[in-house]
């Protein structure tokens, strides 16, 4: 299993170190802010799996039920 | 045929009227005998549990005067108790007297009610005209009661007990206002003519001054709106009597208030009685006291005795019905009111349900009013579809699955030679993904015997499960024109899902199932060949409910192929794979699936190919029945091979194709299928990964293409310990890859996974 979240991440293209950044996030219609790593130059955002399959796969499933 | 649903005409009752007849709620056997309607489960409920102040009060707000009534009921109820096999009917008036001795605070609730501008005369003070007059003076009418005799209690006065039920009426009428005038005999209703109605309970051969004639047993009314006669004056034995009390006053109370008696809303009258077959006996209990009473803790058993007949028969029979504990009623205003749901400002009540239904038809099948709460969630489904609030990532891969045997790997093939065909072999999406060789082995064992050509596409259940009717009727119309462009041929099917979903959508288009064929032509042409296992069962898909045919073709080609089958106990039910509910509802498919494997101990012989993969990814020795059949020992569920991943299944159709057209195409025919960029990217991955990525339903073409964009567009991420991640945008989902690059152009994948939620990328906020 990966373990992204304990690693120092990089900008593939702008060679930038990532840093934690409110980003907006929706889905069904709805948006929110949730601060993740994201390249201070472009503007990319990394999710890790750790998040991606805990806390975002909660909200997930309580916005399909609401 | 389907159209789609149409939302803005859709009405309540058409949703609605799919659970109107359920029977749950229902008055049970016993109540329907009830002259009083008692609620007899409630009753029985609060009994066992030593309820007895609430006990008595429903059974004193039913029956008027309980003392009385539990003493005097000959008991109708027993008849039709379920109880009665399996220990003996319920001793129901021995718990109403055990209740009225248990219970301590006999008084009544006391509520603020105005007082009714009405006033009503009862005639005559006998067990009818008793009732009646505290019934209207608890619903606060100024009552009167006109009585020729000195007393109350008429013909009850003859009898040994009438100290209690005197004592019962004195403290029924202590705080009530009630005028009672005694030695009063009434000779014309010209004399009653102050009061705004009048109640004629004047009892067996009594006066009703004309108005028998005209009498109306339901609402107790006659030809003058404000005269209403009950009791044995109409002929009512003694217990119909007393509970014509309740109704008049229901009756008189409507009048008062809108000039006429009306109905209550009509309880559902059903048939319905319960299954006592798995019943354990229970003896009817006997009160030990001298006094024939049952003592606290004989009472509380007497009442466990009661099987508190409601039907819940889907609920007990569904996984899902189970969990979230709806019944069909509740489940269709849900359904209804979900369709206005406006998220933020009004919620989805019923989104999980709808998306955790196999619509394996299963309750239909138990339902003693054969509800389909499968098609009713289905309409949510197709609701939600329809009016745009479908989640996407639930059904996203089962249909990018349909799109793909719908066009890459679809193909029309007439037999050799020929451009219709009096048969088409239709094996389903999945049964040469899983194997190719069931296809090209079972079209070679047709060829033997029929006119057949082949025909690979997809039924449509992904779209039917989704809700996605636009998607669905546009694969019905290619396969309807395909079907006219081949003559109109007979159907063969293997999987059946298609034969149900044919048979639903293609009225006019004959079907049968594959088994027979091979069952009874012996057309296949391995004699000899023994099954896998020497004992088994075989497990029936949930579409095969209904075919008979289909069920008893493959065990005798099973039990002709040296297999000892043993039925298992329960059938019917899906696998877990119908509805495509495991994104929707993983832990319930968790929970469907390790029930599926454990109902019976010996292997399964399947034929369904879902079935058989859902069997085999939980370790379940299985073997599909074209295994046992040809012999085939390259299958999954035997050990003979690992399951084929998305990729393989995707490429095992596109080689069935490819063999069927060099089969059955022109000289030189061949289909090679198209390529894309990312095809040739080298991938390492160990096989836990690759099982464990793939059970989330990622593909690795879609690894592949995530990885082959990052490449291109150098959009990736670079980790302290040199590991990369990247992402790739689709519709329903974000895909991540976290890689390892070894070498230039060869990806160790290390995980993968997903979310479906849509972020902000762009320039950082300064």
């Amino acid at each position: 299993m990966s373990e992204s979240n304990e690693l120092l991440w990089r900008c593939g293209r702008c060679d930038e170190a990532l840093e934690k950044k409110k980003t907006v996030f929706s889905y069904l219609g709805r948006s929110f802010t949730h601060e993740v790593d994201v390249c201070p130059k472009c503007g990319a955002v990394l999710i890790p799996r750790e998040l991606a399959e805990g806390r975002m796969a909660e909200v997930e499933e309580q916005l399909e039920d609401k | 045929m389907i159209e789609r649903l149409n939302l803005s005409k859709l009405q309540a009752e058409e949703i609605t009227s799919l659970s109107a007849s359920c029977v749950a709620g229902a008055p049970p056997p016993c109540a329907r005998k009830c002259p009083f309607g008692l609620d007899v489960r409630s009753f029985t409920a609060r009994a066992e549990k030593g309820r007895w102040q609430v006990a008595y009060k429903s059974f004193r707000d039913a029956v008027v005067f309980p003392e009385l009534v539990s003493r005097l009921c000959p008991a109708p109820c027993a008849g039709a108790c379920s109880r009665s096999d399996v220990g003996g009917a319920i001793d129901l008036p021995g718990l109403e007297r055990a209740v009225t001795a248990l219970a301590t605070d006999k008084r009544r609730d006391s509520y603020a009610i105005p007082r009714k501008a009405g006033s009503v005369a009862v005639v005559g003070a006998g067990a009818a005209g008793l009732s009646a007059a505290l019934s209207l003076a608890v619903k606060r009418c100024g009552v009167t009661v006109f009585e020729r005799g000195a007393a109350w209690g008429g013909a009850l006065r003859a009898l040994p007990d009438f100290d209690v039920f005197d004592a019962e009426f004195s403290a029924g009428f202590l705080s009530l206002d009630v005028n009672f005038r005694f030695n009063s005999e009434i000779h014309a209703l010209s004399e009653l003519s102050e009061f705004d109605a009048v109640y004629l309970a004047t009892g067996d051969g009594g006066e009703s001054f004309g108005l028998f004639d005209s009498f109306d047993s339901t609402l107790l009314t006659t030809a003058q709106p404000r005269v209403f006669l009950g009791g044995g004056l109409v002929g009512a034995e003694l217990m119909t009597a007393i509970a014509h009390g309740r109704l008049v006053a229901r009756s008189v109370e409507t009048f008062f208030q809108i000039g006429r008696a009306t109905a209550a809303a009509d309880a559902s009258v059903c048939s319905w009685t319960p299954d006592t077959t798995d019943i354990a006996p229970v003896q009817r209990l006997v009160p030990s006291d001298g006094s024939g009473v049952f003592t606290d803790s004989e009472a509380r058993a007497e009442a466990a005795r009661c099987l508190k007949c409601d039907c819940d028969i889907c609920l007990q029979g569904c996984e899902m019905l189970r969990r979230f504990h709806k019944l069909p009623m509740k489940i269709a205003s849900e359904v209804y009111t979900d369709i206005g749901a406006n998220p933020p400002y009004s919620s989805h009540t019923i989104t999980r349900e709808a998306y955790s239904c196999s619509n394996c038809g299963y309750c239909k099948r138990r339902c003693p009013e054969s509800i389909d709460v499968g098609e009713l969630l289905r309409v949510s489904r197709r609701a939600r579809v329809e009016g745009g609030s479908a989640p996407p990532a639930l059904h996203d891969y089962w249909l990018r699955e349909m799109d793909f045997s719908s066009s890459d790997a679809f193909t029309v093939l007439p037999p050799r030679g020929k451009t219709t065909a009096e048969y088409v072999f239709f094996p389903g999406c999945q049964l040469g993904a899983y194997n190719p060789d069931y296809v090209t082995r079972s079209f070679a064992a047709l060829q033997n015997v029929f006119d057949v050509g082949l025909f690979l596409g997809c039924c449509g259940a992904p779209a039917y499960w989704a809700g996605d009717d636009t998607r669905l009727i546009a694969n019905s119309e290619k396969i309807r024109e395909a079907w006219r462009l081949l003559g109109e041929p007979k159907f063969i099917f293997a999987c059946s899902t298609c034969a149900s979903l044919f048979a639903e959508l293609f009225p006019e288009i004959e079907g049968v199932s594959l088994y027979p064929l091979l069952a009874e032509s012996v057309a296949y042409d391995t004699g000899g060949t023994t099954a896998p296992f020497g004992a088994a069962s075989v497990f029936d898909p949930c579409s095969a409910a209904e075919d008979e045919a289909a069920r008893a073709a493959v065990r005798t080609l099973a039990s002709g192929r040296g297999a000892a089958l043993t039925e298992l106990e329960e059938s019917g039910k899906c696998c877990g794979y119908g509805g495509h509910i495991r994104l929707a509802n993983p832990s319930l498919y968790e929970e469907i699936t390790s029930g599926r494997v454990a109902v019976g101990e010996l292997p399964y012989i399947v034929y369904c190919v879902n079935c058989l993969a859902v069997f085999s990814e939980r370790g379940k020795k299985c073997a599909h029945i074209l295994d046992v059949a040809f012999g085939l020992k390259n299958s999954i569920g035997q050990g003979g091979a690992g399951m084929p991943d998305i990729d393989t299944r995707r490429k095992n159709s596109l080689e069935v194709k490819r063999l069927m057209v060099r089969e059955l195409g022109a000289d030189g025919s061949d289909f090679i299928p198209e390529r894309d960029p990312w095809d040739d990217i080298e991938l390492i991955i160990d096989p836990e990964t690759a099982e464990r990525v793939d059970r989330k339903l990622i593909s690795l073409s879609d690894i592949r293409e995530a990885l082959y964009l990052a490449r291109e567009s150098g959009g990736f991420f670079t980790a302290s310990d040199g590991t990369r991640q990247c992402s790739m945008l689709r519709t329903a989902l974000v895909y991540w890859v976290h890689y390892r690059e070894p070498r230039e152009g060869v990806y160790e994948i290390l995980d993968a996974y997903y979310h479906r939620m849509k972020f902000s990328e762009g320039e950082a906020d300064e």
